[in-house]
C-alpha cells in the first residue's frame, strides 16, 4: 500500500516506512509509519479504511 | 516563460574540499557498478543505505578500506556531507536555471504559488501563522469543540442521562459503597475514566486533528518550516526541527522519537527538551484552548508566555551547547486544496490511535486512584501538594482541586487538564486562576511515557537533568505569574 508523506508528499510502501522506524514506549506500539526521506510520522492506515479503498477501486474496475 | 537548448553536458563540481573527498573514496574502490565511481563515492558520502550495502557485496574485503576514507573525510565536514552536497547542488540548478531560463514580462503566476509565497515570507508568513492559530486552533477547537461539542457530550449526554443512569444501576448491583466507588464514584472507572474520555477528550482531539490533517493535506507544514527556519537558528535548531515540533502537537512521546531525524546530537537535546517543556499535545491543548475560551486575552498571555519560553529556554541552552545548526534545504511540495478524503482518513487514523492510547489509561489512572483513597494515600499526597497550590494563589477547597489536578498531571498533563475542566466547573474559577493553573500545567513533563522515552533517547541523566529542571521552573512561572497578575490588580 503507498503511503504519501504528509510533510515532504514522497510516496513510499509500509515496508520502506519501517525501515527507518523500530518499536517505542507507546501502550502497544505507536501504529505509526515513518517517510524514509524527512522522517515525518503519520499514522498507520485503518483496516476499515483500507477496505473502503479496495471495495471503491474494485467497483472502478468492474465499471470498466 | 521559454527554455533555452543546453550547450553542452558538464559534470558538477563542488568545492576543493568536496572533489577531496569524493577523490579519496573513489580511488578505493575497485568493483564493477553500472553508476560511475564518482557517482557511488558521492552516494557512500551521503550515506546512501542501498549503495552502502551494494558496495560492502562488491569490494568484499576491500570494504573497510573504502568504509575508513568515508569515515575520515566526513569528519573534515562541520556539517553532514548530505546536507553538504545537496545544498551546492541546489546553488548549482539556480545558478544554470537564471542562466537558461527567461521569465516573459506577461508571465502569470499562479493563484497557489502566491499564495505558497505569502506563506514562506516573513511579513506575510507570521500574519497568517497567527490567523491559522485563532481560526484553527482558538475558534475550531477551543470553542467549537472544547465548547460546543463537549458541553453537548459531557454535560447533557453523559451528565444529564447516561452517567445518572449507569450510577443508579451500579449502586443497585453492588451495594457497597467502597466497591461501587471504583465504577461509578467521583474518580471512577466509568465516571471519570469513561467519561473524560469520551466526552470531554474525544470531541477536543477530534477538532484537533481535523484541523491538523486540512494543514497537513494543503501543504502548508514544509512552508511553516521554510518561514521559521531563521528564528529557530537563534534556538540551535534549523527548520528541519518543525517536524518533531509540530509532531509534538499531536503526542510529544512520539515526537521525542522523530527528533532522531536532526543531524546533530545537540539539535536532538535542545528539540527533547523544549517539546518537554513548551509543546502541549493535542488533548491538552484542546482542554486548555477551551478552558480560555472566554476570555480572549488569558489565550494570547498563555500563547505568549508559551513561546517566550520556547525562545528564551531554547536560546539559552544553545548557549550552553556549544555547537551551529546544520543549514536546511528542502524541495516544496505544491501547495493544494486539501482532498476530503484525505482529510477524513487522516483524522479517522489519528483518533483511534489516540484514543486506543489513552483509553486504557485513563481508566488504569481511575483503578490507582480507588486504591489510592481506600489506603489513604490520595488523601496524604494531596495534603503534601497543598503548600505547592497555595504558592501559586489557590486557597481552601481551590487548594484542594489544584492538587489532585498537580497529581493528576505528574502522570499525564491531560489527564491533569481534564481534572482542571472538571474544578472549572465546579468551582466556577476567575481568568487570572485559569491562566495560572493552566500556563503551570503546559509547563509540566508531558506524561510518564515521555519520560521512559526521554531515557530511551537521551540517557538516564540527561532524562532526569531535564525532568529535574520542568518541574520547579512550571511552579516558578506560575508564582511569577500570580505575583504579577496580583501586584499589577490585573483582572482576566
Amino acid at each position: 500500500m503507498i503511503t504519501r508523506c504528509g510533510f515532504c508528499a514522497h510516496e513510499f510502501t509500509e515496508e520502506e516506512a519501517h525501515k527507518t522506524c523500530s518499536k517505542c514506549a507507546q501502550f502497544g506500539g505507536c501504529k505509526m509509519v515513518m517517510c524514509p526521506r524527512c522522517g515525518y510520522e503519520m499514522p498507520q492506515t485503518p483496516k476499515l479504511i483500507q477496505m473502503i479503498r479496495q471495495w471503491r477501486l474494485r467497483r472502478v474496475e468492474a465499471a470498466q | 516563460m521559454s527554455t533555452l537548448a543546453p550547450q553542452r553536458s558538464q559534470p558538477l563540481k563542488y568545492d576543493p574540499s568536496v572533489e577531496r573527498a569524493v577523490e579519496s573514496v573513489s580511488s578505493r574502490l575497485t568493483g564493477d557498478y553500472r553508476l560511475t565511481r564518482r557517482s557511488v563515492a558521492l552516494l557512500l558520502l551521503q550515506d546512501d543505505p542501498e549503495i552502502r550495502e551494494l558496495v560492502q557485496e562488491t569490494e568484499g574485503p576491500n570494504f573497510a578500506l573504502v568504509n575508513d576514507a568515508v569515515h575520515t573525510s566526513s569528519q573534515g565536514f562541520a556539517e553532514p556531507l548530505d546536507s553538504v552536497i545537496s545544498l551546492q547542488r541546489r546553488d548549482a540548478v539556480r545558478a544554470i536555471t537564471e542562466s537558461a531560463v527567461r521569465h516573459s514580462e506577461h508571465s502569470r503566476v499562479r493563484f497557489n504559488e502566491r499564495l505558497s509565497r505569502l506563506c514562506t515570507s516573513p511579513i506575510t508568513g507570521l500574519p497568517i501563522l497567527a490567523l491559522v492559530l485563532w481560526f484553527g486552533l482558538y475558534q475550531f477547537v477551543g470553542i467549537f469543540g472544547g465548547g460546543t461539542l463537549v458541553g453537548l457530550l459531557e454535560n447533557d449526554l453523559f451528565g444529564g442521562i447516561i452517567n445518572p443512569w449507569v450510577t443508579k444501576v451500579v449502586q443497585a448491583l453492588l451495594p457497597w459503597p467502597w466497591l461501587s466507588d471504583l465504577f461509578v464514584g467521583e474518580y471512577g472507572m466509568w465516571t471519570l475514566g469513561v467519561t473524560y474520555a469520551i466526552a470531554l477528550i474525544f470531541p477536543i482531539v477530534g477538532t484537533f486533528f481535523l484541523a491538523f490533517s486540512i494543514l497537513e493535506d494543503s501543504g502548508y507544514f514544509p512552508r511553516l518550516a521554510m518561514l521559521i527556519d531563521r528564528l529557530f537558528k537563534t534556538i540551535g535548531l534549523n527548520g528541519k526541527a518543525v517536524i518533531p515540533i509540530v509532531l509534538g502537537f499531536g503526542c510529544d512521546t512520539m515526537a521525542t522519537i522523530v527528533t532522531r531525524i536532526l543531524e546533530t546530537r545537540r539539535e536532538r537535546i535542545i528539540a527533547t527538551f523544549l517539546l518537554s517543556l513548551a509543546i502541549p499535545c493535542s488533548a491538552q491543548i484542546g482542554i486548555m484552548v477551551a478552558l480560555l475560551a472566554g476570555h480572549p486575552a488569558a489565550f494570547w498571555t498563555w500563547a505568549g508566555i508559551m513561546a517566550g519560553i520556547f525562545l528564551v529556554i531554547g536560546y539559552l541552552t544553545s548557549k550552553l551547547l556549544p555547537g551551529e545548526p546544520a543549514r536546511f534545504a528542502m524541495e516544496l511540495p505544491p501547495l493544494r486544496w486539501p482532498s476530503l478524503t484525505n482529510i477524513a482518513a487522516k483524522t479517522y487514523a489519528r483518533m483511534q490511535w489516540y484514543l486506543m492510547e489513552v483509553f486504557p489509561l485513563f481508566v488504569l489512572a481511575s483503578v490507582v486512584i480507588w486504591i489510592g483513597r481506600l489506603t489513604g494515600l490520595f488523601g496524604i499526597v494531596i495534603e503534601a501538594l497543598k503548600p505547592v497550590a497555595n504558592i501559586l494563589g489557590f486557597h481552601g477547597p481551590l487548594a484542594t482541586g489544584m492538587s489532585e489536578v498537580f497529581l493528576f498531571g505528574f502522570f499525564r498533563r491531560d489527564y491533569g487538564a481534564a481534572g482542571l475542566d472538571k474544578m472549572h466547573g465546579e468551582h466556577a474559577l476567575t481568568g487570572n486562576h485559569t491562566l495560572v493553573a493552566v500556563v503551570t500545567l503546559t509547563i509540566f513533563l508531558p506524561c510518564v511515557a515521555q519520560f521512559l522515552m526521554m531515557k530511551k533517547e537521551r540517557g538516564m541523566k540527561m532524562a532526569l537533568a531535564m525532568a529535574g529542571f520542568i518541574f520547579p521552573f512550571a511552579i516558578f512561572v506560575g508564582w511569577a505569574l500570580n505575583l504579577t497578575l496580583t501586584t499589577l490588580n490585573i483582572k482576566l
